[in-house]
């Protein structure tokens, strides 16, 4: 069994008369890549700040790796990088003069401190930006610059809020590739996202969170897998064809929906067993001599399951 | 530990910005032009006058440059890069205030100099001229801690750039003249030693205020 690396137990916060969590519990192992996304508002940033310190005055218990928030503050910075979601520099620095600073206020001493700076630079691209004012970067540079800082002192866990916001296409391929190497290195990374197939991409687990409440958390197949739509079968047959009929009258079928002349959907009771239904649809359509041309068990895309349990909606 | 880094990092970043460029350069060559081209300054020496120059228009600059500075930073989340470090709240203000404070220091002590130098070789420098010139230096930088430190004070306080500025320049420099309203008011008190005593109380009482709200403040 792997180690426990965060442990949230009944959690709660409030600001004023909003209540941002909502008696949260949630563990992340080491080693994984935890997908943590929910509307604005939801809370995220919260459960974030709790975990890197900024906010101390919750309810609940946090622990990380068994010793329990508050934790002396430079131990928890030796063991958490926290890349804020806009947290901006000081306009006047290079990239330099801001490594060099972080690296000095968590301690690393000189030498060792240079030579983790060429590695950052070059894990994130920024090299020959070294001399350049902060002032001068562009958005997505500083998206590096903040996940940099946050890998200068080898932490054990990598909290990133909303690292991907701001970032093209191509600077967003690369971020997910420094994410997946720092976590094949075994790195924890907790982060935070409003773009959900960046999350599929990325991470072995996933947290919904709502309104301060966890929805749902599992894999991205359990989560998918676990969601009612995935049982729901679209058949479709050669043109001009009749498409099958009678399936509704079986038990384990809830509904049968037409979607075009030559394609149906079935949806599929709960608590079925999957594949002595999908023989029966099978004996059917050959029953009925239908000219199939798929069958396919559809499976909710992650969008879908999120927004089943934000209150977007399915259909 | 933590202070000292700071310090530093405060002072190459105020060293190199603008306003101290116009209070190093630009305050002392604009008091000099005023001498010479508005002779009638009631002969008043010209390192009394840009002492004066300085103390001045520099207390308010530089409580001006401290609030706003502040605002800006807190509006930018520029803090949570620190605070999730081993650094204490206070260390941050510290920092901000000594660097900003020696800056202003230098300035004046570079224009005085500088006036103390032209003064000999015009009018001629008399003991007494240099006793004046000394004590006028030691209310003015008692004064700036005020000024510097209620700098901070809206900085925390206050969350819009303009509101900070704003206060800063008709309170943070009223307020400092505190340290030489009680010689208005009791004879034979020394302004000398009453503005050192009340420009380091003063100073040190907003500064406990000033970590105070700090350290409450939710980032």
């Amino acid at each position: 069994m792997s180690e426990i690396c965060i442990e949230f137990n009944n959690v709660s916060k409030s600001y004023k008369d909003l209540l941002a969590l909502d008696h949260i519990s949630f563990t992340i192992q080491k080693g994984d890549i935890f997908g943590y996304i929910g509307p604005n508002g939801a809370g995220k940033t919260t459960t974030i700040k709790i975990i890197v310190g900024l906010i101390t005055d919750f309810e609940g218990k946090v622990s990380i790796f068994g010793n329990n928030v508050p934790i002396n503050r430079k131990n928890l910075h030796n063991l958490i990088g926290y890349h804020p979601q806009e947290a901006g520099f000081q306009e006047w620095r290079t990239i330099d003069h801001a490594f060099k600073s972080f690296g000095r206020l968590s301690g690393l001493k000189s030498n060792h401190l240079e030579n983790r700076i060429i590695e950052i630079l070059d894990l994130i691209g920024l090299t020959d930006f070294r001399y350049k004012k902060i002032v001068h970067l562009s958005g997505g540079m500083l998206q590096k610059l903040r996940l940099g800082q946050a890998l200068l002192h080898q932490p054990k866990i990598l909290v990133l809020d909303e690292p991907l916001s701001g970032l093209d296409p191509m600077s967003r391929f690369q971020f997910k590739g420094v994410i997946k190497e720092l976590a094949k290195k075994g790195i924890t990374i907790l982060f935070s996202s409003h773009i959900l197939n960046d999350v599929q991409d990325i991470a072995n687990r996933i947290g919904i969170l709502n309104e301060g409440k966890i929805m749902k958390i599992g894999s991205p197949e359990e989560l998918q897998s676990s969601f009612h739509i995935g049982n729901l079968i679209e058949i479709t047959v050669a043109e001009n064809t009749s498409l099958c009929e009678g399936l509704e009258d079986f038990n384990e079928v809830d509904q049968v929906e037409k979607i075009k002349d030559n394609k149906q959907l079935i949806y599929l009771k709960s608590n079925i067993d999957i594949d002595i239904c999908i023989s029966k649809i099978m004996n059917a359509v050959l029953e009925q001599r239908c000219r199939v041309r798929s069958l396919t068990l559809l499976n909710p895309s992650l969008e879908e399951v999120y927004l089943k349990y934000v209150g977007g909606g399915f259909k | 530990m933590s202070l000292s880094l700071l310090f530093l990092d405060e002072l190459k970043g105020y060293a190199k910005s603008k306003v101290m460029t116009v209070l190093w350069f630009g305050l002392p060559f604009l008091s000099f032009l005023i001498h010479f081209l508005q002779p009638n300054t009631e002969g008043l020496p010209i390192s009394l006058l840009v002492g004066l120059v300085v103390s001045s228009i520099g207390g308010t600059l530089s409580g001006i440059m401290l609030s706003t500075s502040i605002v800006s930073e807190k509006n930018r989340h520029v803090y949570e890069l620190f605070l999730i470090r081993p650094v204490k709240r206070s260390s941050l203000l510290l920092a901000k205030f000594l660097a900003v404070y020696l800056c202003l220091v230098i300035a004046i002590i570079i224009s005085i100099t500088f006036g103390v130098i032209i003064d000999e070789f015009t009018v001629g420098l008399s003991e007494d001229l240099l006793r004046a010139t000394i004590e006028s230096l030691i209310i003015s930088t008692a004064s700036m801690a005020i000024t510097c430190s209620i700098g901070i004070f809206f900085g925390v306080l206050v969350s819009s750039v303009p509101v900070a500025a704003i206060l800063s320049v008709y309170l943070g420099s009223q307020l400092s003249s505190i340290i030489l309203l009680p010689t208005f008011f009791m004879e034979g008190l020394n302004p000398v030693i009453l503005a050192l005593i009340l420009g380091i109380s003063i100073t040190f009482i907003i500064m406990t205020i000033n970590v105070y709200l700090f350290s409450r403040k939710q980032f």
